[in-house]
């Protein structure tokens, strides 16, 4: 490859701009009817999970759980446990093995303790560890252990936690009070001046409106088997974060080379974030690092389905806001404050896509983030979420205020960090982008699809045939892949058949992310897509990037790329050298060829001038000998510089790549790809039961790799966040502060018939930073569309319901009959 | 030292059939079929996700039915014949190549339970409508939200199982 293409390679390492080399022709990438890899594993069954793990002599291990939501141990008799048959071994709290704290990893390092002494939730994970012959054992010797227990007051409320003489949730960690520690707990974004902004606008709202607590559900309990290899650990993790567990783990017991580690990350039950994200989970492992080693045995820990159900989403709360607009729509200025919980992430903020995603100049929000007596908070789906509550609710109280079409005022709001759609424009151009105005396309799209310029209304107008009331919701926001990410991946064209191997350890939690970079490797080798395959499940040691934050395709989508190129360029000097090993050398497959003069096509490699000579991969790559890539068979002599049977002398063909992605929050990168959806609902007045008729989402994905996947997170995230904003709630007893609700009876997820119809649509800009103009769409749908429900549902009664999720109730409530 | 067990368990052999193979177990009698399909068998298409009836994840076709292996005791199994999703998969049902074909799943924890409570329809009505397949999936949960594809999954398949 020339010098000029190795600068292209190199140059593809940044990308804070459009891609500069996209492909000329894509032969898989975009296409449909691509067989995703996992596809015939899940379906039969033989996929294997965490909790499918069964070794020789295997124990199964749980946690003793507080009944209380705070509380301390005084004292723990684990004697009957310990004698109980069939149980092998408890580990307590005081177990001198046992460190303060340690790293168990979350979203980033952390030091705390594998198994606490005090409970800071009821359901807390605390006291004791049990290993037993199996979970029945196991979970029959926690009812064995005797604990004292010192019950301490506690706070479930956000902005009772705030007030001055609230009991302290947890001194332990937070002895000054109920603020997270992080900036204090305050978080303050501004832009602009509001004040002025107030002074310009001729209408202006106040409301307020409450985020329930609702979680994850991953249909695989969280789970993990720690096996001691001599002095080597093997680790079965259910996580999304493989590397970020190894990490964790070769810190302790005074520390691991990270090279004596093997992980395996087998399929993930799905998590949604969730437990990947915090400590507990590895604490888990942790217990069972030391319990393996003390029996000689591979532990299994799992918590059960009520324990999953502790975790939950972060800034959950209560938000206040006041914002302005001309008559005409524009709006002129946004404040907000939020009190909400966030038991340990970073605080966010709430504001951040009104800056983000619209031209308004003045901008200011605070938030208060505490913690209370309930579950650890994380991102669920994404930690946008607050962000995606608050652009549309605002939007929507003030198109309502207005009296205008919530569509118009969104387009007429478009734009980024106060600056409207010409000066967006021009930042598209500079960057290399097209200029497409996405929002309208997106709109247009949905508009069409679910048929607003008929059906649209103003509030509480219409009444249907069937007595219910009729709505129609639309909320909006920008794509995003939003935090920065790595990424190591590396290739490799097999011997024997010339297939190649996508190599980097990653979690699959299901959104094909792995057949697209197979469409991507494959299409950028000139190979059919059937002859790259991605071993994600082996700990080949790269780090590869999680599947959060929604950079999938667009850190490893990089990765895969820039691998397949440097592989390529390989592949074609490999074709055009004479190969040379230690018996001798071979001449080249292509003699007197130079490797721009080939080119490689449906996995053959051929001579562009003359497509008749043709060689195709495997002939080049070629079969192995007995004793590797270029012996001769057994006894054989070998002779120089003859082609042996059919024997490979060429190098072994490994290209590795890596790629940087700096965060969008790090202010970096200007979004300009948006997306829409759309909601019509009937609301019956008596119940206050809200009917989803049809959905519509439209996502600007700025280019589709792999549609069947795009879509699925379409629907898929559609039923989830529609589940979120209109039944998932996880209820706490106010007295006894005990969840209530911890199982998948009490908490409803949505089921097949819980929803009308999803329509989905993909919009393709060409306008993300990912290769060929991608961006994310993971964790879009199911982030944004828990908030759709709040103008459909106001749309049909003429109502705010100012509490979510939406549940009968509280429409009753809204409606004045309850 | 042995203490005195609370609850006595007491253990008994079944003779059952799953997929066609013979099995003789010794069960206790608190075990679920579910555990024994998939801790003791190593069938582990039979998921445990709920683990209280609520989810689908666990299906078996029993007697014809499908019914949830997390709810049924093993000890009650004895001279039962039962069918779970390796079955299936093993004898080519076009149900698994629709499936495939139609990213009927996601991280896939629960698609084993849809392809058994779909066979046990198809096997008692092989020309469902598009209600009676979302009657007979409801009980079968997908956090994943991948619902919409099964209904075309399942309307694929019983095509193909007409043209055989």
């Amino acid at each position: 490859m020339a010098s000029d293409e190795m600068s292209k390679i190199q140059e593809l390492f940044d990308n804070l701009k459009s891609d500069k080399y996209p492909l000329e022709e894509y032969r898989s990438v975009g296409k449909r009817g691509v067989r995703r890899i996992d596809g015939y594993e899940k379906a039969t069954g033989y996929a294997k999970y965490t909790m499918d793990v069964q070794l020789p002599g295997m124990l199964y291990a749980r946690f003793l759980t507080s009944p209380y939501p705070h509380a301390e141990i005084k004292s723990l008799d684990t004697s009957k446990a310990e004698a109980l048959p069939g149980v092998r071994a408890v580990l307590r709290y005081d177990d001198p093995e046992l460190p303060p704290g340690a790293d168990l990893g979350g979203h980033e390092t952390s030091d705390v303790p594998a198994l606490p002494r005090v409970a800071h939730f009821q359901g807390e994970e605390v006291g004791a560890f049990v290993a037993a012959d199996n979970e029945e054992i196991a979970e029959e010797a926690l009812t064995l252990i005797e604990a004292e227990w010192e019950e301490r007051p506690f706070v479930l409320d956000p902005e009772e936690a705030m007030q001055p003489g609230t009991p302290l949730v947890n001194p332990e960690a937070f002895p000054d009070g109920n603020i997270t520690n992080q900036n204090q707990g305050i978080d303050v974004e501004e832009h602009g001046d509001v004040e002025k902004g107030f002074a310009e606008a001729d209408k202006i709202v106040e409301f307020k409106f409450i985020q329930g607590l609702n979680t994850w559900i991953g249909p695989e309990r969280p789970c993990g088997v720690f096996r001691w290899n001599g002095d080597y650990p093997e680790v079965w993790v259910k996580q999304q974060r493989p590397h970020i567990c190894k990490r964790s783990i070769a810190s302790w017991f005074g520390g691991i080379p990270m090279n004596r580690i093997q992980i395996h990350c087998l399929y993930q039950g799905a998590s949604f974030g969730g437990w990947s994200q915090m400590p507990w989970n590895m604490g888990g492992h942790y217990c069972a690092a030391v319990i393996a080693r003390r029996t000689g045995r591979p532990v299994k820990w799992m918590f059960n389905r009520r324990e999953d159900f502790y975790g939950g989403e972060m800034d959950i709360g209560i938000y206040y806001f006041k914002a302005g607009a001309k008559l005409d729509g524009t709006v002129t200025a946004v404040k907000g404050r939020a009190v909400v919980v966030n038991q340990g992430m970073p605080v966010f903020g709430f504001v951040k896509h009104f800056a983000e995603n619209t031209r308004i100049p003045n901008i200011y929000g605070k938030t208060e983030a505490v913690l209370v007596n309930k579950g650890p908070t994380t991102a669920t789906r994404c930690e946008q979420n607050s962000n995606c509550y608050c652009l549309n609710e605002v939007f929507s109280h003030l198109a309502d205020a207005l009296g205008l079409d919530p569509v118009e005022v969104a387009l007429k709001n478009d734009g980024a960090e106060g600056h409207d759609m010409t000066w967006l424009n021009e930042q598209k151009t500079k960057l290399g982008f097209p200029a497409s105005d996405s929002l309208k396309e997106c709109v247009e799209k949905g508009k069409a699809a679910i048929g607003w310029d008929e059906k649209w209304h103003l509030p509480g107008t219409k009444r249907l045939p069937n007595g219910k009331l009729h709505g129609l919701g639309f909320v909006w926001t920008h794509e995003w892949d939003d935090s920065g990410g790595t990424s190591e991946i590396a290739i490799r064209l097999e011997r024997n058949d010339g297939t190649a191997t996508i190599l980097g350890c990653r979690s699959d939690i299901g959104v094909n992310a792995e057949t697209a970079y197979c469409q991507i490797a494959a299409d950028e080798l000139g190979m059919r897509v059937d002859d790259v395959h991605y071993k994600a499940q082996i700990d080949a040691t790269f780090f590869t990037m999680t599947p959060d934050t929604s950079t999938n395709m667009s850190v490893n989508g990089f990765a895969v790329r820039n691998a397949a190129r440097l592989l390529k360029r390989q592949i074609l000097e490999t074709a055009t050298t004479s190969s040379t090993t230690q018996l001798g050398s071979a001449p080249p497959a292509f003699p007197g060829k130079k490797p721009e003069e080939l080119d490689i096509k449906d996995s053959v490699i051929y001579e562009k001038a003359d497509p008749s000579n043709r060689k195709t991969l495997a002939e080049l790559a070629k079969i192995a000998g007995a004793m590797g890539p270029a012996s001769p068979p057994l006894g054989e002599p070998f002779r120089t510089g003859q082609p042996y049977l059919n024997y490979a002398y060429t190098q072994p063909l490994f290209a590795h790549s890596w790629q940087v992605q700096m965060g969008t929050y790090a202010d970096v990168r200007l979004r300009f790809c948006r997306q829409a959806h759309f909601m019509e609902v009937e609301v019956d007045e008596e119940t206050g039961e809200v009917e989803v008729k049809k959905v519509v989402t439209v996502n600007d994905v700025g280019r589709v790799i792999n549609w069947e996947g795009c879509e699925g997170q379409q629907y898929g995230g559609a039923y989830m966040g529609i589940g979120r904003g209109r039944s998932e709630e996880v209820v706490h007893d106010p007295a006894t502060g005990v969840m209530l609700n911890g199982n998948l009876l009490n908490y409803k997820i949505p089921t097949m018939l819980d929803i009308g119809s999803i329509d989905t649509a993909l919009v393709e800009t060409g306008m993300g930073y990912g290769p060929y103009g991608l961006v994310g769409i993971g964790e879009d749908i199911a982030t944004v569309t828990p908030t759709l429900i709040g103008p459909a549902v106001h749309n049909a009664i003429g109502k705010w319901v100012e509490y979510f999720p939406i549940t009968p109730d509280r429409v009753l409530k809204a409606l004045g009959r309850a | 030292m042995k203490p005195d067990r609370k609850v006595p368990v007491s253990e008994d052999e079944i003779n059952f059939s799953v997929n066609g193979d013979s099995y003789k177990v010794r069960v206790q009698s608190n075990w679920t079929l579910q555990y024994v399909l998939h801790d003791k068998l190593g069938l582990t298409g039979t998921k445990e996700f709920c683990n209280e009836g609520a989810c689908g994840a666990c299906a078996v076709i029993m007697d014809g039915r499908p019914v949830l292996s997390c709810m049924m005791l093993a000890i009650e199994c004895d001279g039962q014949i039962i069918e779970t999703v390796e079955g299936i998969a093993g004898a080519r049902h076009p149900l698994v190549e629709a499936y495939v074909k139609h990213n009927c799943m996601q991280c896939g924890y629960c698609t084993p339970g849809f392809i058994v409570t779909a066979k046990a329809l198809l096997d008692k009505n092989p020309s469902p409508a598009e209600e009676e397949i979302k009657e007979a999936l409801v009980g079968n949960l997908c956090r994943c939200g991948t619902y919409p594809q099964h209904i075309k999954a399942v309307l694929e398949a019983a095509n193909n199982l007409h043209r055989g």
